[in-house]
């Protein structure tokens, strides 16, 4: 397996190298893990090719698309911690700014239909505006953006490579980045190989984590094999530390406020610190809340005030073992694997 | 002397009036086309619009500046004098004062005959405002507008109108430099995955007036629009810099969404 990876691995490496002019689905950047649906992004819009996916990966990389050339999207999605922020509750961003939510991981997007906590994008391509022109993260305008890719000696060819022609243009742009994040696929966790049957198996305490994870509902919102619904919930924090709108600020409709996306719990060992504002930092405190700390606020999901219960009942075991399982699903493949990395 | 004078009144006059009428209008060639141009023409009441620090009043008597005056005119349609009606593809044009280019905008490829209305929607469609990036050409292009953004890019759509200015009723508190800025956008969503946010978009129908636009061969019809930014702040609600400074989201805009959708005028036509 290990071989066949490198394999296709130094293939991909190759390709980019010999067969850059060529348009079109010329390389394996890009597959769907046989235990996932359909990608919901539009991939016939947005031909993935090495080409395109290397000058995304640039791009992704390059802090001149910050307006004083520090932050590069890089900054608060970093491969190791599954492209998130590292240790931050929120973003920080240019001028030592800092934002109001926690950086989201950039994984398997092909399969999101919205975008951030409030779901308030709709479509990857039209993502990279909103950090690259918010004034605490990278306060830059597309406009200065494309200006400076166009001075550039090497960006031209890179877009002639990718796209056939020297020319820079928004959609061009926001294509590349979608085609790299595209390629950031995490499909190799411990329990992927598990219910694949690739010769994993689970210990005691992770099989009945596993278990638990359905039998106390966890999976009713985090549901599937990209480990969320896609859906907008309140799930009980307490409005102490802040009262964001969620989802209420995208629709200006009471009934959304103080809801969030359900987040995928891919790589969820590694994305610490927890929730939209990044209160919670460890997997032990996030259990707690679920246990013992929901509090009774509008809009609260049903599923967490049921019988007259706030929460899910749960015992410190239950919990340890919910965890357990929950670190299989940490792919270390996807947290080190070079290709998706700066060359 | 006095003579002297009539004549060159005569002259003055004779020219005016030549330059006013075309000698002659061709006939229509049913399978012809031509062009009409559209000018838009900023005001506030009855003052030209000058961006900087000139003072206006609003119907509240606070006296405020226009920094930024900005408006998405899309989907336009004409009207012949039988009633049927013509339709602009692919029509979306950014009005922004501060660019002179963009005042004038020259509709090619209209079907030759006498146009009595002109009808357009103030904003972006749902459909546009939903459509894939490589298909946002032309004034819809997000990479366009520099510093003067008209793209919500955290709830994704356009900002369909935009004013903005100083006024001294603007408390201090809000802003230290007593800016004001309306900006105006929400395109409904609710379909394709997109949220159900306010719908604030308008169609507005004009008459061009008791000449109709007569596009030729030979005529290229000149619809001259005065829109006059004042309106935005009075008509079915009075809008006050100091209780409203700031408009930045679709459901608080509504008022001015109402107000606005009555600040277009057509002026006259000339045919020539």
């Amino acid at each position: 397996m290990k071989n066949l990876l490198l394999g296709l691995g130094l293939w991909v490496l190759l390709m980019s190298c010999t067969d850059q002019t060529d348009v079109g689905l010329d390389s394996p950047t890009f597959t769907v893990p046989k235990n996932f649906p359909n990608p919901a992004y539009a991939l016939e819009r947005n031909l993935i090719t090495s080409a395109g996916v290397d000058l995304g990966r640039t791009l992704f990389f390059d802090a001149r698309l910050s307006r004083d050339g520090t932050i590069a999207c890089a900054e608060c999605h970093s491969q190791s911690y599954a492209f998130t922020h590292h240790g931050h509750d929120v973003s920080h961003g240019i001028d030592g700014k800092v934002g109001n939510r926690n950086s989201l991981p950039i994984q398997n997007l092909a399969w999101s239909t919205s975008f951030f906590w409030d779901g308030g994008v709709l479509d990857l391509d039209l993502v990279p505006i909103a950090p690259i022109e918010n004034p605490v993260e990278m306060d830059e305008t597309i406009y200065k953006v494309l200006e400076k890719l166009r001075n550039d000696k090497a960006y031209p060819k890179k877009f002639k490579a990718a796209f056939g022609s020297e020319e820079i243009t928004t959609a061009r742009f926001l294509q590349a980045l979608s085609q790299y994040m595209l390629t950031l696929v995490s499909a190799n966790s411990r329990y992927d190989k598990y219910v694949r049957n690739e010769g994993v198996t689970f210990t005691a305490d992770e099989l009945a984590g596993k278990q638990l994870f359905v039998d106390k509902g966890c999976a009713n919102c985090h549901s599937g094999e990209l480990f969320s619904d896609g859906k907008f919930r309140n799930n009980g924090l307490s409005l102490t530390f802040g009262t964001d709108l969620g989802r209420g600020r995208i629709t200006e409709a009471q009934e959304d406020y103080y809801k969030f996306k359900v987040p995928s719990l891919r790589n969820v060992e590694k994305t610490f610190p927890y929730m939209h504002d990044g209160r919670f930092r460890t997997l032990e405190a996030v259990l707690s809340h679920y246990a013992e700390g929901v509090q009774a606020t509008p809009n609260l999901d049903p599923l967490l005030n049921q019988s007259g219960r706030l929460g899910i009942a749960m015992t410190p075991g239950e919990q340890t073992q919910i965890i357990a399982f929950l670190k299989t699903l940490t792919d270390e493949e996807f947290l080190k694997n070079p290709q998706l990395t700066q060359k | 002397m006095k003579s002297l004078l009539s004549l060159a009144v005569a002259a003055a006059l004779s020219i005016t009036i030549f330059s006013c009428t075309k000698d002659e209008v061709d006939a229509i060639d049913p399978n012809g086309t031509g062009s009409l141009n559209l000018e838009f023409d900023n005001y506030v009441g009855a003052t030209n619009l000058a961006l900087g620090t000139t003072q206006y009043k609003n119907a509240a008597g606070e006296t405020f500046t226009v920094t930024t005056f900005n408006y998405f005119v899309s989907n336009l349609e004409l009207t012949k004098e039988d009633g049927s009606k013509v339709k602009v593809p692919n029509s979306y044009y950014l009005i922004r004062e501060a660019d002179p280019k963009s005042l004038n905008v020259t509709l090619t490829g209209i079907p030759q005959a006498n146009y009595t209305n002109i009808t357009f929607t103030i904003g972006v469609d749902s459909l546009k405002s939903l459509a894939p990036v490589a298909e946002r050409t032309g004034a819809l292009d997000t990479g366009t507008y520099g510093t003067d953004n008209m793209y919500w890019s955290w709830n994704s759509g356009y900002i369909f109108v935009k004013l903005e200015g100083v006024s001294s009723a603007v408390p201090v508190a809000m802003s230290s430099s007593q800016v004001y800025q309306y900006h105006i956008g929400g395109f409904g969503g609710g379909f394709n995955g997109s949220a159900k946010t306010a719908n604030n978009l308008r169609k507005v129908s004009l008459a061009v007036g008791s000449t109709p636009a007569k596009v030729r061969a030979n005529v290229t019809p000149d619809v001259h629009l005065i829109i006059d930014a004042a309106k935005m702040l009075s008509g079915t609600s009075n809008i006050s810099f100091a209780t409203t400074p700031m408009v930045h989201s679709p459901a608080l805009a509504k008022p001015l969404v109402d107000n606005y959708v009555n600040m277009f005028v057509v002026d006259h036509v000339h045919n020539d």
